[in-house]
C-alpha cells in the first residue's frame, strides 16, 4: 500500500529521459501561463491531450485530477461572469453575464487543463526517485534533491506506521467525532509518529555514518540520452516555437 | 449465564488480494470463561483471525456472530470493539499517547465514560497489571516489558468480556513473563491467545488449536 | 488552501516564484546536513497528513495544514520542506499546480517562518505542557490565518473579481482555524513532554551551502 505512486507504464513517453521532460514541461507551462488568446490556448490544450493519450494515462485517476481542477473552474465559470464588471453578454434570471467575466473564466479553464494534462503526462509518469536524480542532473541544489529523496523514503514508512496505529485506535473503540478528544487523539497519533520517525532517523543516520556516509549519497542514477530523446527535444522545441508564433505573432504566425 | 458462545465464527474465509486464501472455512466458538490457545507458523493467519473478529478486516465469506448478534457492517463492530479487547503483537502499534495515564484512559473515554470514571478505570487497570504509580510516565520511554503490561492495562480499563491476545508473552524478560502468565490465569475474561510458545499456552489455556493451510485443527498437548 | 493551476496570471505567479526561490535558498543555507532527515520527515508528515488525517468539523472534515508546526520544528528550513511537499501534492494529486508552486510555497512557508520567530523560543523556555499547548495552538492559528491572508491577497492580485472566492472561503476558514490550533497545540504539548529536543534548531540564518 502506498500513497506515493506515479503513473507507471511502458509507453514511449515513459521511456523518454526525464531530464528533457522536466525542461519541456516547465517551458510549456510558462508559455501557456503567459498566453491570453483562444487559438494558442486551444492549441495548448490539444498538445496536453495528445501527450495524455501518448502516455496512455489511466482514465479514472486522470478524471479525478481533472475533476479536482475543474470543480474550481466551474465555480469560476459561474461566479466570474456575474461578479466582473463589463458588457453584459447575456442575462439569465435578470443576472447580467459580462463578456469580460466569461472570457476570464474560459481562459483560466483552458490554461489550467492544458498545463495539468502536459504536467501529468510528462512528469506524473516519471518514477519519483528517478525524478529526484534528474533534478540533480539539472543542477537543482544538492540539499533540495536530498530533501526530496529522503521525503520519498519516509512517506511509505510514515504511512505504514500511521495505518498501524490508527487500526489499534479503532480496535479500542475510537470513532472520530467533532470533539476535543478526537483532535487530541489525532494530535497524539501525529506526534507519536513524528517522535518515532525522528528517533529512527537518528539511528539510521548513525548506522549510515558507521558505513562511511558523510551526509551525501554519492552514487546517482545516470540517464542515457537515446535517439528518441533527441527526437523529443527537437519535436518539443518545434511545438513550443509554433505555440509562441500562434500567440505572439499577429495573424497567428501562419501565412 | 446462558451457554450461548460469546463469539461464534462460521466457515470464515479470507484472502489478501489475488493470493492463496489465508483462512478457509474456519469455525470457532468461544464460551464465557474459556481460554483458547492458537498456534501456527508465521503467516498462517492467526493475527488475521483476531482482526476479523473486531472488524478491522472483512471476511470474503462466512458469518461472524458476537454476543448473539450477526456482525457484518462497520457499525456492527462498534459495540464489539467496546467489549472485546485486542492486544496487538507490537506494543508500539498500541501505545500512542504521551503518558501512560492518557493511553489507558483512551479506551474508556471512547466508551463514553466520564472523566472521573475513566480516571478510576485507569488506576484499577494499572493496579491489576502491577503498574500502579506509573500513571505519569512517558509511554515512549517505557521498557519493552512495561509497554506490554501497559498495553494490557489499556484493554482491561475498558472492562471487556473477551480478550484477544496476540503473542502476549513474546520478548518479555523472565519476571515480566511470569507476571503476564499469572495475570492471565487470574482474569475472568474469555480469551483467545496467539503464541508460538507451547509451554506458555499449556500453562494458561484450556485447549489449543492450530492454524495450518488456512484450517483450524484441535491440538493435543 | 491551494492556489489552483492556471488561476494566477504570469506576473503574480512569477512574483511568487521569485519570493519562494529566495525563501528556499535561505532555508537550504540554514539547514545542516544532519537536519535533512528531520526536514524530510516533516515534509512527508505534511504530505501524508493532508491525505490521511480527517478531523471532523460540522458535516464535513478538514485536514491539518501543519505549517505552524513546521515553523516551530524547522525554522527557515520549513520553506524548502513546503516546496517539496507541495510539489508532491501537485504531482500526485493535482492539489495546486506547477505554475502556482512558488505562490503556494510562499503562502505556506512564510507563515511558518513567522511562527518560528514568534513562538519557538518561548516554547523552548516554557515550563509546562499546558503552556506548550497554548503556544503551539497560537502558532497553528497564526500560521493558518497568515496563510489565508496571503492566499486571499494572491487571488485578489490575480483578478479583482476573484475576491468573491475569498468571501466564500472566509467563514469555513475561520472554523478551520480552531481545529488547526487545537491540533497543533496537542502535537506541541506532546513533543514538549516526550521529545523536547524537537524544538531545538540552529538559531542563525546561517551561511551554509546549497549543495
Amino acid at each position: 500500500m502506498s500513497c506515493s505512486t506515479h503513473f507507471a507504464g511502458h509507453t514511449i513517453v515513459h521511456r523518454l529521459d526525464p531530464r528533457p521532460r522536466i525542461v519541456a514541461t516547465l517551458v510549456f507551462a510558462i508559455l501557456v501561463a503567459l498566453s491570453r488568446h483562444y487559438p494558442a490556448l486551444c492549441a495548448g490544450l490539444a498538445v496536453g491531450a495528445l501527450l495524455a493519450l501518448l502516455a496512455r494515462l489511466p482514465a479514472p485517476p486522470l478524471a479525478k485530477r481533472l475533476l479536482r481542477v475543474n470543480g474550481f473552474m466551474l465555480v469560476l465559470l459561474l461566479l466570474l461572469p456575474v461578479t466582473s464588471p463589463g458588457d453584459p453578454m447575456f442575462t439569465i434570471l435578470h443576472l447580467p453575464f459580462s463578456r469580460e467575466g466569461v472570457h476570464m473564466a474560459t481562459v483560466i479553464t483552458l490554461k489550467a487543463n492544458a498545463i495539468v494534462l502536459a504536467f501529468t503526462a510528462l512528469l506524473g509518469t516519471v518514477e519519483l526517485a528517478a525524478l529526484g536524480h534528474a533534478f540533480h542532473h539539472l543542477r537543482v541544489p544538492g540539499k533540495l534533491v536530498h530533501l526530496f529523496l529522503f521525503t520519498l523514503r519516509y512517506l511509505d514508512v510514515l504511512h505504514h506506521a500511521y495505518l498501524g496505529l490508527l487500526r489499534a485506535m479503532k480496535a479500542r473503540a475510537f470513532r472520530p467525532r467533532m470533539n476535543l478528544h478526537t483532535y487530541r487523539s489525532y494530535g497524539s497519533l501525529m506526534a507519536m509518529l513524528l517522535v518515532r520517525s525522528l528517533e529512527r532517523a537518528e539511528r539510521v543516520m548513525d548506522a549510515m555514518k558507521c558505513r562511511g556516509f558523510k551526509g551525501r549519497f554519492l552514487t546517482y542514477r545516470h540517464f542515457a540520452f537515446h535517439r528518441r530523446d533527441a527526437v523529443f527535444c527537437l519535436v518539443s522545441t518545434l511545438v513550443l516555437i509554433l505555440f509562441v508564433c500562434i500567440e505572439w505573432i499577429p495573424g497567428g504566425g501562419l501565412p | 449465564m446462558s451457554d450461548e458462545p460469546l463469539l461464534n465464527l462460521h466457515s470464515l474465509s479470507f484472502s489478501h488480494t489475488d493470493a492463496e486464501p489465508v483462512l478457509a472455512e474456519v469455525d470457532l466458538a468461544l464460551r464465557a470463561g474459556e481460554r483458547i490457545g492458537l498456534q501456527g507458523a508465521i503467516g498462517s493467519g492467526k493475527t488475521t483471525l483476531l482482526h476479523l473478529v473486531v472488524g478491522l478486516l472483512a471476511p470474503d465469506r462466512g458469518r461472524i456472530e458476537i454476543f448473539g448478534k450477526p456482525r457484518r457492517e462497520e457499525h456492527d463492530f462498534w459495540e464489539v470493539r467496546e467489549r472485546v479487547g485486542l492486544l496487538f503483537q507490537d506494543p508500539d502499534d498500541q501505545l500512542f499517547c504521551p503518558t501512560v495515564e492518557e493511553d489507558v484512559a483512551f479506551g474508556p473515554l471512547n466508551q463514553g465514560k466520564s472523566r472521573e470514571a475513566a480516571h478510576h478505570a485507569v488506576h484499577e487497570a494499572l493496579a491489576l497489571v502491577g503498574m500502579a504509580g506509573l500513571e505519569h510516565r512517558i509511554t515512549h520511554h517505557l521498557s519493552g516489558g512495561e509497554k506490554r503490561l501497559v498495553s494490557l492495562a489499556t484493554l482491561l480499563a475498558m472492562h471487556p468480556d473477551v480478550l484477544l491476545l496476540d503473542e502476549p508473552e513474546n520478548g518479555l524478560d523472565p519476571p515480566s513473563y511470569e507476571r503476564v502468565q499469572n495475570l492471565l490465569l487470574s482474569l475472568p475474561q474469555a480469551m483467545i491467545i496467539v503464541s508460538h510458545n507451547a509451554d506458555f499456552l499449556r500453562a494458561v489455556t484450556h485447549r489449543c488449536l492450530c492454524l495450518a493451510g488456512g484450517r483450524l485443527q484441535n491440538k493435543s498437548w | 488552501m491551494h492556489i489552483t493551476e492556471g488561476v494566477a496570471p504570469a506576473s503574480v505567479a512569477a512574483a511568487g516564484a521569485l519570493l519562494a526561490a529566495g525563501g528556499v535558498v535561505a532555508g537550504l543555507r540554514a539547514m545542516k546536513d544532519e537536519q535533512i532527515p528531520r526536514a524530510a520527515i516533516m515534509a512527508s508528515a505534511i504530505f501524508a497528513a493532508s491525505l490521511l488525517i480527517r478531523l471532523p468539523l460540522g458535516p464535513s472534515s478538514v485536514h491539518p495544514v501543519l505549517n505552524g508546526l513546521a515553523g516551530l520544528l524547522l525554522g527557515w528550513a520549513a520553506v524548502p520542506v513546503f516546496l517539496v511537499a507541495l510539489f508532491l501534492q501537485a504531482l500526485l494529486f493535482q492539489f495546486g499546480g506547477i505554475t502556482t508552486l512558488g505562490l503556494n510555497t510562499v503562502v505556506m512557508g512564510a507563515p511558518a517562518v513567522l511562527c518560528y520567530y514568534g513562538f519557538n523560543r518561548s516554547l523552548r523556555r516554557c515550563g509546562s505542557a499546558r503552556a506548550a499547548f497554548w503556544l503551539g495552538a497560537a502558532a497553528g492559528v497564526t500560521a493558518l490565518l497568515f496563510s489565508f491572508l496571503l492566499w486571499a491577497g494572491a487571488l485578489v492580485l490575480s483578478g479583482k473579481s476573484l475576491a468573491v472566492i475569498v468571501k466564500l472561503a472566509l467563514v469555513p476558514h475561520l472554523a478551520i482555524l480552531g481545529v488547526e490550533g487545537a491540533f497543533t497545540g496537542f502535537v506541541s504539548a506532546f513533543l514538549f513532554r516526550v521529545y523536547p529536543r524537537a524544538f531545538e534548531i540552529p538559531r542563525t540564518l546561517g551561511t551554509g551551502t546549497l549543495s
